[in-house]
């Protein structure tokens, strides 16, 4: 019998689910918001529909991220922080650090045979987030997915000296007033959030490998302005965004076996796939 | 998650009889004038208690004022107040709550401020300041207060202790350092007779020094009981059972205060309970000023199962026999052996250890006697003596004794829009999970 494990990461701007059995057998990503925050139940029953699996096929639920505790279904809650760390170390074994990038949050992270170390988290600024890019982005009528290819046709980083995110919105535009470029502008935006992710991350002593994760790691453009930062190369996984929901699934499969293997069954929820009720 | 919502229900009995402490102390600074006495501002941790105790100066804290305006959250308008005369946010917000409430005062002649927490503080007849290396605003917040009571005089004196040097044994040098506090405190006597045109009770004051000394030798002894497995009390308590030893040193109040509690936890350790029903992990609270506005958070810990058997913060004191103090007939001088002792005991640890600092043996001691899995240290950043060295403190620590996990946890200790309580509960979580794997690898 073929046994399978879920993962869902809420973070503040996207939810990620991975089922898992022995490989992987379905991922989803999709915005979150207040409503989808609420309805972790629909996204699951769509990685479901793509797997070709019920709910019932479900032998173990670790739910992840900011929103964890609001899967009334998962049967156990573990911080992103550790989830990261497990994906991470599935996917790129030799990587010490990570460096995540999400949507309202930044952290560093370093790992030791795939369990945390140590970690560092942003203060309550926005910058060094993705929320700082989106904002930029929104003001300069980019789309945020274009942001990287186009900072890697500029010609000179513009210097942008503000790392408050409303105080750098300001500056770009008073340059874009004074005719700099947009290309110019994104690379500065770029070396502004690495500056700031990197002072960040410093404070755990940086050891290669390093890996970027989070939707941050999608930018070409800030993974090039990283890998300036720190010195070398920085590796990125194949899709950064799942591997928090990742992490969560192989530690939920990892849960089963630790329990089967000495003879006992995990403890389940018990809670159908229903969505959570105690907005109301 | 349901678990996070349990009551700390083992807390202890000694710690509930704090506020009427702390609002005695905001009290008799109000009833002080009616009973003829002075009333003095004053700071902690700065050798002064006795001699304030023997001369019937009432004190008034600005630390614990502030520290109550925090945890009824309702700071924000002094701080709002001292901002609106330039004050930074960055500045410590002690000194900043306290000076907006000054300026409240001084705008009403002097009268009591209609809302202030537990009635607020007296008009000071006096500044007691003490510039020393504890922290920075022990100078300048004595003196930014008289801008606005400039009628009131100040004297801050300096009390110091030999700098660590790694390749200097500090006994070379310590008689010098001895000597200038002794005299500094001599100068506070005489300022103080001064203002109260009392002269000072010599007898009284070596009286008050003797019951000083056995309070710290109990204060410490009752803390240690702690080091039992599981502990009967931990830092959420202590940031409550420290105000006796803080705030009413040299008070037979005080001493009296660390015998119930002395008796109190022997009793629970007899009886077997601990803070949380299943001790899970034991952790020291390692450097840094508490939020006062959020000290549920250790409750927080406490649910998953953490306690702080032991806390760096607030344990100004060690056994007077474990400090070799010479013997003296001077209280004066007495006292300034105690404070250079006291501040330089880890200084012999610390050289035997190539790479390691004073701080760090300190944490290190603790660590191994109160069998702790991990260090939390908080990083209050308008308190900057202790905000700047933390990450330095953390990387020694790793460096010198070994991986432990550490959490570096953010906040201020009164400015509460520093602080994030959905984020501070992430890293907890994430640190326990952190602990958790630190644990099984142990095995």
């Amino acid at each position: 019998m073929t046994h399978y494990f879920a993962g869902l990461d809420i973070g503040s701007t996207m939810t990620k689910v991975v089922i898992i059995s022995d490989k992987l057998e379905a991922s989803l990503i999709g915005p979150t918001g207040p409503e989808h925050r609420k309805l972790a139940n629909k996204v699951m029953e769509e990685a479901l529909d793509l797997a070709g699996l019920r709910f019932i096929d479900l032998t173990y639920i670790v739910a992840t991220g900011y929103g964890r505790i609001n899967v009334p279904f998962a049967d156990r809650q573990i911080t992103e922080i550790t989830c990261h760390a497990r994906g991470i170390h599935s996917l790129l074994p030799t990587v010490k650090t990570i460096v995540d990038i999400g949507g309202q949050d930044s952290k560093g992270i370093k790992i030791k045979d795939g369990k945390v170390t140590n970690f560092v988290m942003n203060d309550k600024c926005a910058a060094g987030t993705g929320r700082f890019l989106e904002v930029i982005a929104d003001s300069l009528g980019v789309p945020l997915e274009r942001l990287g290819e186009l900072s890697l046709t500029a010609r000179k980083a513009a210097e942008i000296s503000s790392t408050c995110t409303v105080f750098a919105e300001h500056e770009v535009n008073n340059q874009l007033a004074n005719g700099e470029s947009v290309a110019n502008l994104i690379a500065g935006i770029h070396q502004s959030v690495a500056t700031r992710v990197y002072s960040l991350v410093r404070k755990l002593k940086i050891e290669p490998d390093v890996a970027i994760t989070g939707g941050g790691a999608k930018n070409i453009g800030l993974v090039k302005a990283l890998e300036t930062r720190f010195g070398y190369p920085v590796l990125v996984p194949p899709e950064p965004l799942i591997t928090g929901a990742l992490g969560a699934a192989l530690i939920g499969k990892e849960v089963y076996e630790k329990y089967t293997t000495e003879g006992q069954t995990p403890i389940r929820c018990g809670r159908g796939l229903e969505e959570a009720t105690f907005f109301s | 998650m349901a678990e996070d919502k349990k009551p700390r229900a083992l807390a202890t009995q000694a710690a509930g009889k704090i506020p009427k402490f702390v609002r005695g102390s905001l009290s008799a600074t109000l009833k002080a004038k009616e009973e003829g006495k002075k009333v003095a501002y004053a700071y902690i941790a700065d050798g002064q208690d006795e001699i304030m105790r023997a001369m019937d100066i009432v004190p008034a804290w600005g630390e614990s004022f502030a520290g109550v305006c925090a945890a009824k959250r309702d700071a924000e308008k002094f701080l709002q107040k001292a901002e609106a005369d330039n004050f930074s946010r960055s500045l410590c917000t002690y000194a900043t709550c306290t000076i907006g409430f000054d300026m409240m005062r001084e705008e009403l002649n002097g009268e009591p401020v209609p809302g202030a927490p537990w009635g607020g503080m007296a008009r000071p007849d006096m500044i007691l300041g003490s510039g020393q290396l504890l922290c920075d605003p022990r100078f300048k917040w004595p003196q930014a207060t008289q801008h606005y009571i400039p009628d009131v005089p100040v004297f801050v004196g300096n009390m110091y202790y030999p700098p660590f040097d790694p390749k200097l044994d500090h006994k070379d040098q310590e008689k010098f350092y001895v000597k200038y506090a002794a005299d500094e405190l001599r100068e506070l006597v005489k300022f103080c007779e001064k203002v109260t045109g009392k002269k000072m009770d010599w007898d009284r004051l070596a009286a008050l020094t003797e019951l000083s000394d056995k309070t710290w030798d109990l204060f410490i002894d009752t803390y240690e009981l702690r080091k039992a497995i599981p502990t009967p009390m931990d830092t959420g308590d202590a940031m409550n059972t420290m105000v006796p030893f803080t705030f009413n040193l040299a008070t037979q109040e005080a001493y009296d205060f660390y015998k119930d509690l002395y008796d109190e936890l022997q009793q629970k350790i007899a009886d077997k309970k601990g803070v949380v029903e299943d001790e899970k992990y034991r952790i020291l609270w390692g450097a840094g000023l508490p939020s006062w506005f959020a000290l549920g958070d250790f409750q927080y810990f406490n649910n998953k199962g953490a306690v702080f058997p032991v806390e760096v913060t607030y344990r100004g004191g060690e056994k007077i026999e474990r400090l070799d103090l010479p013997k003296t007939n001077d209280p004066l001088e007495h006292i300034a052996w105690r404070w250079v002792r006291y501040w330089t005991h880890w200084y012999d640890k610390a050289r035997k250890r190539p790479g390691s600092i004073p701080k760090v043996e300190r944490i290190i001691e603790y660590i191994e006697d109160y069998k702790c899995d991990g260090v939390v240290f908080h990083s209050a950043f308008s308190c900057r003596s202790w905000h700047a060295g933390i990450i330095h403190q953390a990387n020694t620590l790793k460096k010198v004794y070994g991986d432990i996990p550490v959490l570096i946890m953010e906040g201020d200790i009164v400015d509460i829009s520093s602080y994030n309580e959905a984020d501070t509960h992430n890293r907890i979580d994430a640190f326990i999970e952190t602990l958790d794997a630190a644990k099984k690898r142990k095995g």
